[in-house]
């Protein structure tokens, strides 16, 4: 589904990923850990599309078409969606206006009828209690005044409105409660599925122990450093990352 | 004879065939003579002036004016019910108005009322003005001939919105330029209440001037409502002034929404007179193309436990520019005052402008006064976001600057300008989703 060849890229002309290879296929659950600063949100926002960034070598190939000249909207419409580290605040605009606009958007874009009015009600009401959120949060203004946790939960909102193919989650688990998570947890597990594939950004193992995932791989410094199944999440807890460092070192 | 003096006297030229009203009557023919004196001294402001260093007059100076007689021009038919007056070119179109008469209240044109003599408008005609008024507001008052009144008396309430609608056209003659005057007053006795939509429109790509000005007498515990929503020909020079007086208790909201005319400039005036008093301030701007959008306002807190409160937004694309020039003035006695000024702009191209001056003066010592300014671009943040969510760059913008103007929107209770607003501003995206914004 998604196939990254060493792929370099910068943030405003600043090198931040120096060489990343990632095979995702549909149906996996890939975790991708690393420390503060390796380009953890870098990857995920250069496969969304964020202006700024931009490749400078290699290639990202969605569903098997390099999707370098697409813009974000046109990824989010191929069926890729990023759930953002750090959420927007849009004063004046409701979650349920700017869902309604993405999904005749999308569906816009594919050819499709417009979401009906009922439709698309029926539809908002059974995912918000999938994430267990309040009706009248669905007519605030986008995360306007929302705490850490329902920025959080409405990223997953979102995600499961949209139905995306790829779905990249950049700390979604970051300052969630227990609580919290699990629902985080049971909206990403909701979503799995054999055409599907999920990137999970996070810094906790806890997360791993609710959405299992096939591969982990260690981000360093703009690189792929380690890769391994679930039980690296459990060595990086217990260990942190600096073992991996020393092996680095060793190696050359 | 200097140029200036050349000029005013070529614009006086211009005049001599002007159609005005009421010279019959011995006060108004004072008023206007007055009014024409003080013209010929100070003539039309230019850049030199500080209030108007910001507008440039150079294309209105430089047509030839002429006034028009009235027109053909058919407007659509009224919904029932809705009291509506129709001014073509600055006259009154009495076959195109619907007038619902109720006890208490008089709603007539200007010629009218000034011979009603149980409204006693001589009290009223001018009493707004500024000692020192520029030459657009001298003008219109020696030369106007057209105009609505309103007249509540003690207790009553217009049981539906007032409408008055200003049309403007071109010349045939097309070396000629039209020019309209038109003079409004709203007296509102104690205790009355009524709402006023004032819109003024023109066929787009005409080019005209109307110099319009709004006078409201705001008695005791009286609620007022003023609209002016402004969509003139892109090619049009409006000049206008809302002046407005405010005795005790009294409730005044003006709503100012500019989206159309080349220049528009707009003084808005408010004397808070008596304790207790409130005025609103709405403004929003759209400007587009090359328009111009000036607009001056001054709230003068001059006793007491009065309040205001006020909102202007501007957006500006493509050479479009806005001045706003806030003041505030409160004066020593005026204790306890409370009043709050913001003014936004959102710039949606490298070529527009925005200016903001707010002014505060303050001589009581125990107010309340914020107030704020900014000039932004649309958050490229919040662009992405919405992007990363399928929505195109174009319907994320239009989404993002209708959020931006609804802020202001929003703050008005009239329903039907709120839909129709977010029709012109919003476009079709908004027009689909205005239930869930
Ligand atoms: N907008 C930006 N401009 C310049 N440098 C940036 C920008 N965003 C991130 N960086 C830098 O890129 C590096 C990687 O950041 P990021 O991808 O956010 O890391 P992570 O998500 O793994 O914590 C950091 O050194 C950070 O300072
Ligand atoms: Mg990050």
């Amino acid at each position: 589904m998604l196939s990254i060849k060493n792929l370099h890229a910068s943030v405003f002309d600043t090198p931040i990923l120096n060489g990343i290879d990632l095979q995702v296929n549909a149906g996996e659950v890939h975790a991708i850990m690393g420390p503060n600063g390796s380009g953890k949100s870098t990857l995920a926002n250069v496969i969304a599309g964020r202006p700024g960034y931009e490749i400078t070598a290699g290639s990202v190939e969605y569903l098997g078409q390099d999707i370098a000249g697409l813009e974000a909207d046109e990824r989010a419409c191929e069926g890729i969606f990023l759930a953002f580290q750090y959420p927007v605040e849009i004063p004046g605009v409701s979650n349920m206006a700017m869902l309604k606009a993405a999904i005749n958007s999308i569906r816009k874009y594919r050819g499709e009828a417009e979401i009906t009015a009922a439709d698309f009600l029926k539809l908002i009401r059974n995912k918000a209690e999938l994430v267990e959120m309040k009706q009248e949060f669905l007519k605030r203004s986008v995360n306007e005044g929302f705490s850490g946790g329902e920025k959080k939960r409405n990223e997953i909102l979102q995600m499961a409105m949209l139905e995306p193919k790829l779905a990249l989650l950049d700390e979604t688990d970051s300052g969630l409660d227990i609580d919290a998570l699990k629902i985080v947890a049971q909206g990403v597990n909701a979503l799995r599925g054999e055409d599907r594939a999920i990137v999970l950004v996070t810094h906790y193992q806890r997360l791993l122990d609710y959405i299992v995932p096939d591969f982990v791989h260690v981000l360093s410094a703009g690189k792929i450093v380690k890769s391994g199944d679930k039980s690296l999440a459990l060595k990086l807890e217990q260990e942190g990352y600096s073992w991996i460092e020393d092996e680095l070192q060793q190696a050359s | 004879m200097n140029i200036a003096a050349d000029q005013n006297q070529s614009w006086l030229e211009q005049h001599t065939h002007a159609p005005v009203v009421g010279q019959e009557l011995e006060w108004l023919k004072n008023l206007r003579a007055e009014a024409l004196a003080q013209f010929k001294q100070s003539g039309l402001p230019g850049i030199r002036d500080e209030q108007w260093r910001h507008t440039n007059l150079r294309a209105l100076k430089s047509n030839l004016y002429a006034h028009s007689h009235g027109s053909s021009t058919k407007v659509s038919a009224t919904p029932n019910s809705t009291t509506r007056l129709v001014f073509v070119n600055g006259h009154f179109a009495p076959e195109q108005s619907s007038l619902h008469e109720s006890d208490g209240i008089t709603v007539t044109d200007l010629e009218q009322g000034c011979r009603d003599q149980s409204l006693h408008l001589q009290d009223h005609f001018s009493s707004t003005l500024p000692t020192q008024q520029h030459g657009f507001t001298t003008l219109n008052t020696a030369y106007c001939h057209g105009g609505y009144v309103i007249y509540l008396r003690s207790g009553t309430q217009a049981a539906s919105v007032l409408e008055m609608l200003f049309i403007n056209t071109a010349q045939d003659d097309d070396s000629l330029t039209n020019i309209s005057h038109t003079r409004n007053l709203v007296v509102a006795e104690a205790n009355t209440r009524c709402r006023i939509i004032e819109r003024h429109q023109g066929e787009d790509g005409s080019v005209y001037l109307h110099n319009t000005i709004t006078e409201i007498i705001a008695g005791e515990n009286a609620h007022i409502d003023h609209y002016k929503i402004q969509q003139d020909s892109s090619e049009a020079f409006h000049i206008g002034g809302v002046f407005i007086e405010q005795a005790a208790n009294a409730h005044v909201k003006s709503h100012n929404i500019s989206l159309g005319g080349l220049l528009t400039r707009n003084d808005i005036c408010c004397n808070l007179n008596g304790e207790g008093g409130h005025i609103e301030m709405n403004g929003l701007v759209f400007g587009k193309g090359r328009q111009h959008v000036d607009n001056h306002t001054q709230v003068n807190h001059l006793v007491p436990h009065c309040s205001s409160d006020e909102h202007y937004k501007c957006i500006l694309d493509d050479h479009s520019r806005s001045v706003f020039r806030g003041r505030i003035v409160v004066a020593e006695d005026a204790q306890l005052t409370s009043a709050d000024q913001q003014n936004n702009n959102l710039l949606l191209s490298a070529n527009s402008e925005a200016d903001s001056k707010p002014q505060l003066e303050i001589y009581a010592d125990d107010v309340k006064c914020s107030h704020g300014a900014t000039v932004g671009q649309l958050d490229p943040k919040s662009l992405f976001y919405l992007q990363s969510r399928g929505i195109d760059q174009q319907s994320a913008s239009e989404l993002l600057t209708f959020a931006f103007a609804n802020q202001v929107i929003d703050r008005l209770e009239a329903e039907c300008v709120r839909e129709d607003l977010t029709k012109l501003i919003g476009g079709a995206l908004l027009h689909e989703l205005e239930d869930l914004l």
